[in-house]
């Protein structure tokens, strides 16, 4: 088999999955957040496939795949949510954006 | 269909219609209007009732030739049938044989004339539209009664005139005393009209049929036992027999002409026709018929006693009317059907002539009831002190007035049937001298002498007349059948009434006095009879005799014999004490008060839960991770 062992495949996406989660949580740019968000969801997609190559099992891929197209629409929302907020000149701070506080 | 059959619809539908016409038409048909359109309709139901009685009657003359007894049980007609379950169906089907037609021709005649004086009575009253359509709806509902072809039909009836009765008790709605009298009729029927539905189960079970033919089923003794109880049960509730009885004087709260039809002449004897239509089953159980004419043996003693001290004449008149159903339970009950259907035909005429010339004289004071201001009324009403002098001959049994013909061959006829029967003898004939007691001090103390101040403050004639022209014809109809209604029998020389009813209630062979029997007792109850018209006469006309002071029985009597306290104690009391008893221990603490503390538990969780809820992204996620990091956990440590 060629390349380096599944493990470092794995390795890889978890410290992706991470930075992408700190990303989440510490940085208040919406864009930012968002990007983080995409981050997260391909670190998934690689972790996916790398397995469904090790397990030679295609079903990953096609998981991988349709987290794509989740990846695409959640973008889609959350870029126009943004293009909304700048359009009334809103603050793009996710910590000022919290009207839905119980 | 036959003759009598159209006539048996036609009487059935007639004041159906216009019952119907004067509900939709409303405030739309003038007053004097919907009056004649009631009116119209039970005398159209009358014509209808000839016409079935015409048919039977060539019938009866046709197969019934000569003396022996023939087998014509008359013609039933069925129109669809109503209810199909299974095995168990039933039509709705009219029955038109002697029993019925009789029934028939006293509800629909006497009720036209009834509904006829109404007309002047009720005149000016301000829902007198609403008046005519219940009291139609009454003469439908007794109708259906008495017409209905199987027991269901039968029980139809029996509860319909229950409610019309109830909504014409209840007609003044401003009074609170009447609309609890309604209830308290309501109720006690009710009560009678589920012992009836359980008598029916019964017989549903045993044969599946409703049908009247079922009752000849030969049943065992405990089935037959019960049956006849509960159709007991129903006859005494709706009869005011004892121990049912005391919604009937509180019934004299409704319109006078209601208390003369459906409280005096019709409704109440219905009974009566119970026991003599579904006789097959009673002569099964002879001891619960036995019971019947002790129950109307007693009721006819307690009745009479209470009327000696009332002093609301309608309330002495009804008292009189329990004691005559008695009478005819008494009839019924020893197995002389045919004595206790000519004494309720009899009494249907002297009872609701009483009531109408007490409705003349109420009407002429003004709404005043009480005997003791009604002194001297004779004076200034002499039509009405005359009608009503008619009424209450025929009502002691004072030859030859109506009464005499009827009432003694029901005392006559217990003579035969054992030791009980001498007991139900002296019963009848106390009976008797009580009647003449209380009926001549009502007559002592309302009609002769002069004028008091009471009547002459208020009396005022109708336009020089005693009352309406509507008011008086039914009264002087009434008065001349009151007089000449009874010669159309007289046992056991002469008994048409008998051998016309002997198809349906062949009455029983212990039942028909002798002829040195039936002499003997019309001698001796006509003579307590006088005896006890003499003791009122003394007492209260010519004070030579001091009312006996006991003041201890006349408590009782005034209390009724302390039968409504009774049922106050037994079932009003305890009940509202259950009632109470649960509102504070159980509707307060359990049922009022899980809703607000259901919302007060609501409540506070949600102000606990909500602080969760910071409105700050991050947050959210960092629970997320944490979650999710959780369940990796969770999964790591369970492998």
């Amino acid at each position: 088999m060629l390349g380096p062992d599944v493990a470092w495949y794995v390795a890889l996406s978890g410290v992706l999955f991470g930075i992408g989660a700190l990303g989440v949580l510490i940085r208040r740019n919406t864009l930012v957040v968002l990007l983080s968000l995409e981050l997260m969801l391909n670190a998934g997609n690689l972790s996916l496939i790398a397995l469904s190559r090790h397990f030679h099992n295609g079903a990953g891929q096609i998981f991988a795949l349709a987290v794509m197209a989740v990846a695409a629409s959640e973008v889609c929302v959350g870029l126009g949510l943004v293009v909304a907020l700048n359009r009334r000149n809103l603050s793009l701070d996710v910590d000022t954006l919290s009207e839905l506080r119980g | 269909m036959t003759g009598m059959t159209y006539g048996s619809w036609l009487c059935l539908l007639a004041p159906l219609a216009g019952t119907i016409l004067i509900l939709l038409g409303g405030s739309w048909l003038p007053r004097k209007f919907a009056a004649w359109t009631a009116t119209t309709s039970v005398f159209v139901a009358f014509a209808g009732a000839i016409w079935a009685f015409l048919g039977v009657h060539s019938v009866h003359q046709s197969v019934c030739l000569g003396t022996a007894p023939c087998g014509s049980r008359g013609e039933l007609t069925t129109a669809w049938t109503w209810l199909a379950v299974g095995h168990f169906s039933v039509p709705l089907q009219l029955l038109v044989d002697p029993l019925s037609t009789m029934m028939m021709l006293i509800v629909s005649g006497v009720g036209g004339l009834i509904v006829l004086y109404s007309i002047g009575y009720m005149e000016g009253d301000d829902e007198e539209r609403r008046y005519f359509a219940y009291i139609a709806f009454f003469v439908f509902s007794m109708l259906m009664l008495v017409e209905g072809g199987n027991l269901l039909l039968l029980l139809v009836g029996w509860g319909l005139v229950g409610l019309s009765s109830y909504l014409l008790i209840g007609f003044w709605h401003d009074r609170p005393s009447a609309v609890a009298a309604a209830k308290k009729a309501f109720v006690m029927n009710a009560f009678g009209d589920a012992t009836m539905a359980l008598a029916f189960f019964i017989i549903i079970a045993h044969t599946s049929s409703l049908s009247f033919g079922t009752l000849n089923v030969q049943f065992s003794s405990t089935q037959s036992n019960l049956i006849a109880l509960g159709l007991l049960g129903g006859a005494v509730a709706k009869s005011a027999q004892i121990p049912l009885q005391t919604w009937l004087p509180d019934a004299m709260e409704g319109p006078t002409p209601v208390s003369a039809l459906i409280h005096a002449a019709t409704m109440v004897t219905a009974g009566v026709y119970l026991i003599a239509r579904t006789h097959p089953i009673f002569e099964q159980a002879r001891t619960i018929e036995l019971i019947a004419a002790g129950i109307g043996a007693l009721t006819l003693l307690v009745a009479g006693l209470i009327a000696l001290v009332q002093t609301d004449i309608k309330r002495v008149i009804a008292y009189s009317t329990m004691s005559q159903i008695g009478y005819m339970f008494l009839g019924v009950g020893v197995g002389g059907y045919a004595n206790g259907m000519f004494h309720l035909m009899t009494h249907a005429f002297f009872k609701a002539l009483l009531f109408m010339t007490a409705g003349l004289a109420i009407h002429a004071l003004a709404g005043e009831q009480d005997i003791r201001n009604m002194r001297g009324l004779g004076k200034v009403m002499p039509f009405t002190k005359w009608c009503f002098l008619a009424g209450a001959l025929a009502l002691v049994g004072i030859p030859p007035f109506a009464g005499f013909f009827s009432k003694d061959p029901i005392i006559a006829s217990t003579l035969d049937i054992g030791w009980y029967g001498y007991v139900f003898y002296a019963c009848g004939l106390i009976g008797a001298f009580l009647t003449g007691l209380y009926t001549f001090r009502l007559w002592f103390l309302v009609f002769p002498g002069e004028p008091g101040p009471f009547v002459r403050e208020h009396y005022h004639d109708h336009h020089g007349r005693e009352g309406a022209w509507t008011m008086l014809v039914p009264v002087g109809i009434l008065t001349v059948l009151a007089t000449i209604g009874g010669w159309i029998q007289f046992p056991p020389h002469w008994d048409p009434i008998t051998k016309w009813l002997a198809p349906v209630a062949p009455s029983l062979p212990d039942a028909i006095a002798s002829s040195t029997q039936e002499t003997v007792t019309s001698i001796v109850s006509v003579v307590i009879g006088l005896t006890g018209i003499a003791v009122a006469w003394a007492v209260y006309s010519e004070r030579k005799i001091a009312i006996p002071a006991v003041p201890s029985v006349r408590r009782v009597l005034e209390n009724k014999f302390y039968f409504d306290w009774l049922y106050e104690r037994i079932f009003y009391v305890p009940a509202v004490e259950t009632g109470n008893f649960l509102g504070r221990e159980f509707e307060q603490p359990v049922v009022l008060q899980t809703g607000p503390d259901l919302g007060e538990g609501t409540l506070a969780t949600g102000g606990l839960v909500r602080r969760i809820q910071t409105g700050l992204l991050r947050t959210y996620v960092l629970f997320i991770a944490a979650g999710a990091a959780a369940i990796v956990l969770a999964f790591l440590i369970a492998k």
